[in-house]
């Protein structure tokens, strides 16, 4: 199995999908796709941070997971991160090993950052070439 | 209650997660994800923000147990968990291909931590690889850290009583170098 990163199919197909995010909702200011283990996939606008950002991102997908499992309330659905400028989103795309992290500006309402930001998600499943995400 | 935080570090593979999981009283917490870096490693998984696990030691004290991640790119994790701090237990798969340039990276990475707290190193797959020696081990600390007393010990993570006697090893560490630092303070 080729690595979902190193897999071109999959990063046009991400990079597709993040495109199409960015024109239903203008209030993106970065979106990301990582792998579970912590390597970007494809970003939108493109990050110069040597792959730290998509490190955080995987880690902090990991504690909620951990935290879901702790708290015995099933597999974690989406994480918010509410800041003063902004919120971002992250959430698994179902089936694989994969998280998308989403940063809305503070016009952006909650609702709707959700909402596109589990269209994109949920439009990814059929991705090809990577296997389906182990249980929590 | 005094709670001792102890790190356990080392490069990917080394173990980590497992002698954490071989010691913990607790079910530990992990944050394991498919790895899809096998070029570093051949593991099935590999832990992408902590491990997480407890130890009672008396009804005084207990030691809470962070497994780091052991890819670099996860330096920043290592950066949020090193602050509370007062031990690590630094473990070094001596299969790898150069298990003392290891030593000496996680040496220099740590080295403001090293000032102030105290480390015992276990070498994993001894049995496996002889060679790097535990004297080059030794040999490599020494010239880091001069005159600092540092426990290296060959260790099978699976094995709880082996990993309990390095915790064990540190927490005496801890205490003698506390006690030192109190007499050289000592007017």
């Amino acid at each position: 199995m080729t690595a979902p990163h190193r897999d071109p199919d999959t990063v046009e197909a991400c990079a597709r999908a993040l495109a199409e995010l960015k024109d239903t909702c203008p209030s993106l200011v970065f979106a990301s796709l990582v792998t579970d283990d912590g390597f970007e996939i494809v970003s939108s606008p493109s990050s110069h941070d040597d792959g730290r950002l998509a490190s955080m991102s995987s880690s902090v997908q990991a504690l909620a997971d951990a935290v879901a499992r702790e708290m015995a309330v099933g597999v974690s659905e989406y994480m918010i991160i509410a800041a003063e400028s902004g919120h971002i989103i992250q959430r698994r795309v179902p089936g694989h090993q994969i998280v998308l992290a989403a940063l809305f500006d503070h016009h952006e309402t909650l609702g709707k950052a959700l909402s596109v930001s589990r269209v994109t998600a949920e439009r990814l499943r059929t991705l090809p070439g990577t296997t389906t995400a182990p249980a929590a | 209650m005094s709670e001792h935080v102890i790190l356990v570090a080392g490069p990917m593979g080394a173990g980590k997660t497992t002698a954490i999981r071989a010691v913990s009283e607790t079910p530990v917490v992990s944050t394991e994800a498919v790895n899809t870096d096998r070029a570093t490693s051949d593991k099935d998984t590999t832990t992408v923000a902590l491990d997480y696990g407890e130890i009672r030691i008396d009804d005084e004290e207990r030691i809470r147990l962070y497994g780091l991640p052991g890819q670099r790119r996860f330096e920043f994790m290592w950066r949020i968990l090193v602050d509370r701090a007062i031990g690590m237990i630094l473990l070094l798969d001596n299969s790898r291909p150069d298990p003392l340039a290891d030593l000496a990276e996680y040496l220099e990475a740590f080295d403001g931590f090293l000032q102030r707290g105290s480390l015992v190193v276990g070498v994993t797959r001894h049995d496996h690889a002889g060679t790097p020696q535990l004297g080059e081990h030794i040999a490599v600390v020494a010239q880091r850290l001069p005159g600092r007393s540092v426990p290296v010990l060959p260790l099978d993570p699976r094995d709880s009583a082996e990993t309990r006697l390095a915790l064990m090893s540190l927490i005496a560490t801890i205490e003698m170098e506390a006690m030192l630092s109190t007499t050289r303070s000592t007017p």
